[in-house]
């Protein structure tokens, strides 16, 4: 792609995140491929998404899901190989769709030659490449992350007879980051997917990095020197390459992650998206408008990672007790359906299947600032299965129509790596992407105008926002700016009609032109600007001065 | 003729923006610039710790006052969550300021009611920023029993001075709770909770505009939830502190509007409490009415002199109001010495029954009825300090409860005088 390499091109994506294994069966043995993914470009390309994030595909013993890695610079036999990775690359790359995959820093699988190295004996030269300790009492204060699964934060190896630090499943082993050849190695890594051209990481669980005694081994100063560090070789020797920070703090201090805009480009904002649930079932605007407000400046090169939902659980750590109360009660009232500190179900159950509240979590998805992220399937409303455990009941394969496995593969349907979404409400004969195609009224059809809109004006990616704050609580506006170029977006969060009175003074004299159907409204005078919404509508309007 | 509405357009283009809400907080002010934003924490505070999920409204309903009330109102800051991270309450809090150009407690209540029921709260509560005491425990108090427990009538009880409140405990309650059978402690109290269900069911009643309620409304809303079947409770707030600042109580005006309001409920609802004998004890949240042992401070040879001075000069109305036998003793109390006054319970029983039934005959104005009343009331309090200079709280307690017991046991007495006016004409 001819582009300079300096752009800010994360700025204005819209990134739509799979696994492989998820979307497109080619060689029917019930799972996903690349092979079978770069068959689906055409339809992500049609979508309007500009990069994909595609999640770990790396050899793995796939005991979560691929984030416990045995081989950083290979590709899962069960994806296909090399070769089909570098084929798929170059195909997205011709339609214009840039490639985000994995980084997994923080751990190995406990299958990595590294790991089995390291244990084999306390003398191996890569020892030192995980945590050891002959005892289990170090970092008291870190937390347990995966509390449904784990009781401590070190394990017991047998082999090596001594115990090992892991933040998360115990079969995956913390790199140990005090040891410059473990970041050597790393960056090893790195450099072998940027020489193929992959245009950016996800660095994965990376608050995690480093441990101190008397901490809490969360967000420690040395991990942001690591990060520094790979950033300054990564802009030296692969201008225009992003890293993509998960990092599932508070904001303040998820920001220290853009450093001085040479840290990471990108951080997921994890505290809006909860709010922006509770703020539809609230019925009020606070939750959103609080969290926003309590969200730093960041550089001008950084920008946050919005989005609604994704692989794993929609997490309710960084809420309040009541917050999160309120979420379990209202979202997770079965108690199948959480899991450690979230909520493990897809966006459209979320809504109850209520077509008007899913457009307005994704009109607010595309006009809050930030790149917003896609979760796979959620653009055709598919639904979840809560009884597959883990977190698989939102990892179910794709819904392309209503045949056969619903197109995804044409294997035996026991064969799947996942059986289908098949009860009649989501289930893929209901609910797929061949029947949405020939609608223009489906939500597929509404997201990609959605998409269109979005990124006809780089407003939405790259602009201020201004909340207004009319009497009404149920209804968030905000204005969007960039330059002279303003956009007016107010949402009625609440399920009955609306009026609104704004204040919009200081644009007297501005058309506002509704940019979906193009429409003009009043113009803007002294008096306050009296809009009625119906329930869960939203307006967005280019403030024109004409 | 329609009646004119009125509610302002501007409150409801405030209730508007409001929307529909579970609860709501009534306050009411007039000058009260030192101690509304108390208040308003007050309310805040209780939303943020005991309904977090709950929307809400605080209602401020000024009478006219000239020292910014409705500023400070609206500026009172907001309760902050003090690790700066979540958020600080699930919910906008909402602060809407009616003004009253009538600035009676009725027309105050009116709007608080009339408000209530348009924005369909649930739960309400009236608390005024005039008492030193306020706390976010007392909203919450007022509006759990409505809110959790499904009651419709919150009445507050109190810690108080064994010798503070006797208008209400030589009088009001036991008097109410004779005659309509239920043990309602302060019904003149500034802090009550009700239920949108009661809201709604007085929000459209003629009584708003009866005089003798004007400065006693919440009189009238408890007797309208007893006599309509309402389910009524108590619920213990804490110390009641009279304010630091503030002109001396005028007892003349404090009869006249407290028992006025007393009487005219019972004008108003005889259909109901007439059928009613003894009287029941209602639901208390929180510990029962508590007496503090602090000595009293007042001037008690005063006072006897007002009983003396106040029967001699209304001898002719009294011989009209009372029943001879109960006027023939109320005389010769009253050249008794200082030290042998003793107003005992039965006489005090006959006494109020006698005006009571007097006041339903309108023998006199009703006004000038009721305020005949206050120097036998002097009387009675008078034998009171005497008689309890030295008494424990409980003892004290005791003897209230043995005057309740009295009145109970006359009322048929009470009956009989309603029935037919006294034979004695002037």
């Amino acid at each position: 792609m001819a582009e300079s390499a300096q752009s800010l091109w994360y700025k204005d994506a819209v990134i739509y995140q799979l696994h492989v294994r998820t979307f497109c069966d080619s060689n029917n043995d019930g799972i996903g491929d690349f092979a079978g993914l770069m068959q689906k470009l055409d339809y992500l390309e049609n979508l309007g998404i500009d990069a994909l994030w595609l999640m770990p595909f790396f050899p793995s013993p796939l005991r979560d899901d691929g984030y416990d890695i045995a081989d950083y610079t290979s590709v899962h036999p069960n994806y296909g190989e090399l070769k089909d990775f570098k084929a798929f690359l170059k195909v997205a790359h011709d339609r214009g769709i840039r490639v985000i995959i994995e980084l997994v820093l923080n751990h190995t699988s406990d299958q990595h030659a590294w790991f089995q190295e390291s244990r084999s004996s306390r003398d191996n030269p890569k020892r030192d490449w995980y945590v050891w300790s002959d005892t289990d009492d170090r970092y008291k204060d870190a937390r347990i992350i995966f509390l449904d699964t784990e009781l401590s934060n070190w394990a017991w190896d047998p082999v090596s007879k001594s115990y090992y630090w892991h933040r998360f499943f115990s079969h995956q082993p913390d790199l140990n980051y005090d040891n410059p050849a473990v970041f050597e190695a790393m960056w090893g890594v790195m450099r072998f997917w940027l020489d193929l051209g992959v245009d950016g990481f996800r660095l994965d669980a990376v608050p995690y990095l480093v441990e101190r005694d008397g901490t809490n081994c969360e967000n420690l100063p040395e991990t942001h020197t690591i990060i520094r560090e790979l950033r300054k070789r990564l802009d030296a020797e692969y201008p225009g390459k992003m890293l993509l920070a998960e990092a599932n703090q508070w904001p303040a201090d998820v920001s220290s992650y853009f450093g001085n805009g040479d840290e990471f480009h990108m951080a997921f904002h994890f505290p809006l998206m909860p709010r922006i649930f509770m703020a539809v079932q609230l019925e009020d605007r606070k939750p959103i408008i609080e969290i926003l407000e309590q969200t730093p400046q960041i550089p001008e090169n950084s920008q946050w990672c919005i989005f609604l939902r994704n692989h794993d659980e929609l997490t309710l750590e960084m809420v309040t007790d009541i917050e999160r109360d309120y979420m379990y009660d209202e979202y997770a009232k079965d108690k199948t359906m959480r899991i450690n500190l979230g909520i493990r179900r897809r966006l459209a159950p979320m809504m109850d299947n209520d077509r008007r509240r899913i457009e307005l979590l994704c009109v607010l998805l595309m006009s809050m600032p930030g790149t917003p992220i896609i979760y796979y399937g959620d653009e055709i409303g598919m639904g979840d299965n809560i009884y597959l455990g883990d977190r698989n009941g939102v990892r179910t394969p794709m819904q392309w129509n209503g045949g056969w496995n619903a197109g995804f593969s044409q294997a035996d349907p026991e064969r799947l790596y996942s059986p289908l979404i098949s009860n009649p409400v989501y289930g893929y004969q209901a609910i797929n992407v061949e029947s949405q195609k020939r609608v223009p009224h489906s939500l597929l059809s509404w997201m990609k105008k959605l998409i269109e809109v979005r990124k006809s004006t780089r407003v939405f990616s790259r602009g201020s926002i201004e909340f207004l704050r009319p009497s009404n609580h149920r209804v968030l506006a905000y204005v969007r700016q960039l330059d002279d170029e303003k956009i007016l977006i107010v949402n009625n969060l609440s399920s009955s009609a609306q009026a609104v009175e704004l204040d919009l003074r200081q644009f007297k004299g501005s058309i506002p032109i509704e940019m979906s159907g193009r429409n003009l409204f009043p113009r803007i005078g002294d008096l306050p600007y009296l809009l009625t919404m119906g329930p869960y509508q939203s307006y967005w309007f280019r403030l024109r001065r004409l | 003729m329609a009646e004119e509405s009125f509610l302002t357009d501007d409150l409801l283009r405030q209730l508007i923006s409001v929307g529909e809400v579970d609860l709501l907080v009534g306050i009411p002010s007039l000058n009260n610039v030192a101690t509304i934003a108390n208040a308003v924490a007050a309310a805040e505070d209780s939303f943020q710790h005991a309904f977090p999920r709950e929307r809400a409204v605080i209602v401020n309903v000024d009478s006219g006052s000239n020292d910014g009330t409705p500023d400070a109102f609206l500026n009172a800051s907001s309760h902050q969550n003090s690790r700066g991270r979540g958020l600080t309450s699930l919910r906008t809090g909402h602060r809407v300021v009616a003004r009253c150009d009538t600035p009676s407690p009725a027309a105050v209540f009116r709007t608080i009611v009339a408000t209530a029921e348009l924005v369909r709260a649930k739960a309400c509560a009236v608390v005024s920023p005039a008492s030193p005491g306020l706390s976010a425990g007392w909203v919450e108090n007022l509006l759990q029993p409505v809110c959790r427990q499904d009651f419709d009538f919150v009445a507050p009880l109190y810690a108080r001075q064994r010798f503070d409140g006797l208008l209400v405990r030589q009088l009001l309650y036991p008097m109410s709770r004779a005659i309509f059978g239920r043990r309602i402690r302060e019904l003149l109290a500034t802090e009550f909770g009700f239920s949108g269900r009661l809201a709604s069911n007085c929000a459209n009643r003629d009584a708003w505009h009866e005089a003798s309620i004007q400065d006693s409304p919440q009189t009238w809303m408890a007797a309208t939830a007893i006599s309509s079947d309402f389910r009524c409770c108590q619920s213990f707030l804490g110390p009641k502190v009279r304010p630091a600042a503030g002109p001396p109580t005028d007892l003349v005006t404090a009869i006249r509007q407290a028992v006025g309001a007393l009487f005219w409920c019972a004008e108003s609802q005889q259909r109901f409490w007439m059928q009613r004998t003894g009287s029941e004890p209602l639901s208390t949240f929180g510990p029962d009415h508590e007496l503090t042992d602090e000595p009293a401070n007042v001037n008690l040879e005063r006072i006897f002199e007002l009983f003396r001075c106040g029967v001699a000069e209304l001898s002719p109305i009294l011989k009209t109001l009372l029943n001879p036998d109960t006027n023939t003793e109320i005389q010769h109390l009253a050249t008794l010495d200082e030290r042998s006054l003793c107003f005992d319970n039965t006489l005090w029983a006959r006494t109020l029954y006698d005006f009571a039934g007097s006041y339903h005959h309108a023998l006199l104005n009703r006004d000038h009825l009721v305020q005949a009343l206050v120097p036998l009331y002097r009387g009675r309090i008078y034998s009171f300090f005497l008689r309890h200079a030295s008494s424990s709280p409980a003892e004290m307690e005791a003897d209230s409860e043995n005057l309740c017991l009295e009145l109970e046991r006359q009322k048929p007495y009470l009956i009989e005088r309603w029935k037919k006016p006294s034979e004695v004409v002037i």
